[in-house]
């Protein structure tokens, strides 16, 4: 189990094509992943576009991701990877 | 128990004037009847694979419709197909619709209605304004299931009676198309606005509408008998004997639809003082050409081509589907001139059915020639049906949303492109057309002596000019006050716009509802327009006033309101003068422009 907080740092928040970039991703992984709102209880599965829409995450929105299975790792740095490069979002 | 029926009235906005009596049509918001049935238990699981189906099939058909918008409108554009492709693919709503399906024992329909219900309303409460608006994404993967599930039979009218009234939270503007007008009454609703698109359009047919009644669908069930004063914004459930008794008259007159006898054998419209003037319709549905020439309308000073993009299945019409609509309409209206406004899609149009706007202030965003000028194919293909209708009648094209003169530039260069490649039957090029620019944007005003030179006419778009010029959002409930088409800025650019136009002697026409209102007709003539373009319903009265004033007394009234310091000033001034000058009754169009809104439409 790997719980990391990361920051949404592009400008459009986690909108809908990063949205969907995400979920994408998320869904290539067979480990289980959640991301929350840093400070708030309610879980989100990263592989569902409606709830990872819904988190309503703009740009400095801090969340938390915990992943969980066998390729946990790779799904982790893969994940943190997207958010760096701001979901390619041009600058 | 009493069973005698109560009266009941709510207050909303009379955005068409008129009254109707009918009973009550529920359509949802994509206009959908959902009708909740059970399910035996035996039959549940059918229940569920139809619904699974159903997803299927729009998965498949979103993704085909992916790869053609990308194809045609660009690679940029086919992300947000994947956004409604995963939300078919999230397992989250799959479940949800099964164990309402399997627990509550319901037919799909109702399970993809509760469970999408729930996640709308979870999306309506969220802080932030782009996050809210996807709710439009759920709906529009909602009616693709649908859909699906009927079967692809759209919702018939048919088997419904006679006389209905129209009721909903909202409506989308692309379902006039398949209404049966022919027993729809009026329109009551919980949200719109008298500048919604849905208001303009229910105008120009001339349909009794009342918006913005909060809550009333909570307590109206289908069938209910419903009274629509579109004159006072009222909505009257279940009307007394009386009440009726009252109306019986004007609701005959209105069931008969009498339109104001007057006919293309109408003389010549000249202003007393025998100034030539031309009246001619604003249209948006392909049959009201028949409303323009019963009316007497001198041309089709603007046709709205968006309707024939929204009412279209796939959302583009091809080349020859579109040809069809203008040879017709250009053969109807010969030999005045028919304007053909190419698609104006985005800004509260919304084309977004077809393809949703992710952007987050659409009005300011990639629309009118914007959105042409990325689209050449699609755009090419409008000019090449509006062309070879020319052959047909007198078309001319107008140009949205016109900012910058490159843009003229790089869009006249396609038509010339797209003109040169035809062949028509003989083998010969068409012939060029009229190329007009709307002026709609306040850069345009202020750079019309550029933008004119390289138009052969002027199309004016008041209602955009308005909301551009004075930063409001029509469709703001907040601000709509401040939608003042008085304001004397407003009065400046009109003004300019039409000294600009005839100094450089290019035809400038009123293309917005604003030219129906006698106050506001009486301000363009003093101004020196000579071309006024309404829906065709108005077009009677205003000959009237025409006939009925002189340019000299309308200009001294506009050199007058021009040096007024508030748009309540200039009403006040108006009312005062043009009611002595015409002897047309001018009350119904007094509290219009004292309230700064009403009946103005879309430029």
């Amino acid at each position: 189990m790997i719980r990391k907080i990361i920051e949404v740092e592009n400008n459009l928040g986690l909108h809908a094509r990063a949205a969907a970039k995400l979920v994408h991703m998320s869904s290539r992984f067979s480990s289980a992943i959640y991301l929350s709102r840093e400070g708030y209880q309610q879980e989100i599965d990263c592989k569902s576009i409606l709830g990872v829409l819904m988190l309503g995450a703009s740009k400095g929105t801090r969340l938390v991701v915990s992943i969980s299975g066998a390729d946990e790792d790779e799904a982790s740095n893969a994940i943190v990877r997207l958010f760096a490069g701001r979901f390619g979002e041009e600058l | 128990m009493n069973s005698t029926k109560i009266e009941v009235l709510f207050q909303g906005n009379g955005v068409s004037p008129g009254i109707a009596l009918g009973s009550a049509l529920k359509l949802d918001s994509y206009n959908r009847v959902i009708l909740k049935t059970f399910i035996d238990d035996a039959r549940l699981e059918e229940e569920i694979e139809r619904v699974q189906q159903a997803m299927q099939t729009s998965r498949e058909q979103l993704e085909e419709l992916r790869l053609r918008l990308e194809k045609k409108v660009g690679p940029e554009h086919g992300f947000i197909l994947d956004v409604h492709i995963l939300m078919l693919e999230d397992k989250s709503l799959i479940e949800d619709i099964i164990s309402i399906i399997r627990i509550h024992g319901v037919n799909a329909e109702w399970a993809v209605r509760q469970a999408t219900d729930r996640i709308r309303n979870a999306y309506q409460s969220l802080d932030d304004q782009y996050f809210r608006e996807r709710v439009s994404d759920i709906e529009n993967v909602v009616e693709r299931i649908l859909l699906n599930l009927s079967g692809d039979k759209p919702f018939s009218w048919t088997a419904l009676p006679e006389d209905l009234i129209v009721i909903g939270h909202d409506f989308n503007p692309s379902t006039f198309a398949t209404m049966d007008l022919q027993k729809v009454r009026a329109l009551a609703l919980e949200s719109g606005g008298p500048t919604s698109h849905t208001a303009i359009i229910a105008r120009s047919l001339r349909l009794p509408a009342v918006m913005e009644i909060k809550g009333f669908t909570a307590t109206v069930a289908p069938g209910d008998l419903l009274l629509v004063n579109g004159d006072e914004g009222q909505l009257v459930l279940n009307p007394s004997e009386e009440r009726l008794g009252r109306l019986r008259t004007r609701l005959e007159e209105a069931r008969l639809g009498a339109i104001e006898p007057s006919g293309p054998q109408e003389p010549a419209v000249m202003t007393d003082d025998g100034c030539r003037v031309w009246l001619q319709a604003n249209t948006e549905l392909p049959h009201e050409v028949l409303a323009a020439k019963k009316c007497g309308a001198e041309g089709i000073g603007l046709f709205r081509s968006e309707f024939l993009f929204f009412a279209h299945p796939q959302g583009f019409p091809s080349m020859s589907e579109q040809l069809e609509t203008y040879q017709m309409l250009a053969q109807e209206m010969a030999p005045h001139p028919v304007a053909v406004r190419t698609l104006d899609a985005g800004g509260d149009k919304s084309w977004a059915r077809t393809e949703p706007s992710a952007e987050p202030n659409p009005s300011m965003g990639l629309r009118g020639i914007r959105l042409s000028l990325r689209a050449q194919e699609q755009f090419a293909a409008q000019v090449e049906a509006i062309l070879r209708a020319g052959a047909y009648g007198k078309l001319e094209i107008v140009l949205p949303m016109i900012s910058t003169v490159e843009e003229l530039w790089e869009a006249k260069k396609l038509i010339d492109r797209v003109r040169c490649g035809i062949r028509l039957g003989g083998g010969q090029t068409p012939e060029p057309i009229p190329i007009g620019a709307m002026i709609e944007v306040p850069a345009a005003v202020l750079t019309l002596d550029q933008l004119a030179h390289e138009v052969d006419f002027l199309c004016v778009g008041t209602n955009d000019l308005i909301q551009y010029l004075l930063a409001v959002d029509r469709n703001n409930p907040q601000v709509a006050h401040l939608f003042q088409p008085l304001h004397p800025s407003i009065l400046q650019c009109l003004a300019r716009i039409s000294a600009t136009a005839k100094r450089l002697k290019k035809p400038a026409r009123i293309c917005g509802e604003m030219s129906s209102n006698p106050f506001f007709a009486v301000l363009f003539l003093g101004m020196g327009y000579d071309q006024l373009s309404m829906n065709p319903r108005f077009i009677p009265a205003i000959r009237q006033l025409v006939r009925a004033v002189t340019v000299r007394a309308a200009r001294k009234i506009v050199d007058k309101a021009m040096t007024l310091a508030t748009a309540q000033e200039v009403a006040d001034f108006l009312i005062e003068q043009v009611s002595h000058l015409v002897k047309v009754d001018l009350t119904p169009f007094v509290k219009e422009i004292r309230t700064s809104q009403g009946r103005t439409g879309l430029g």
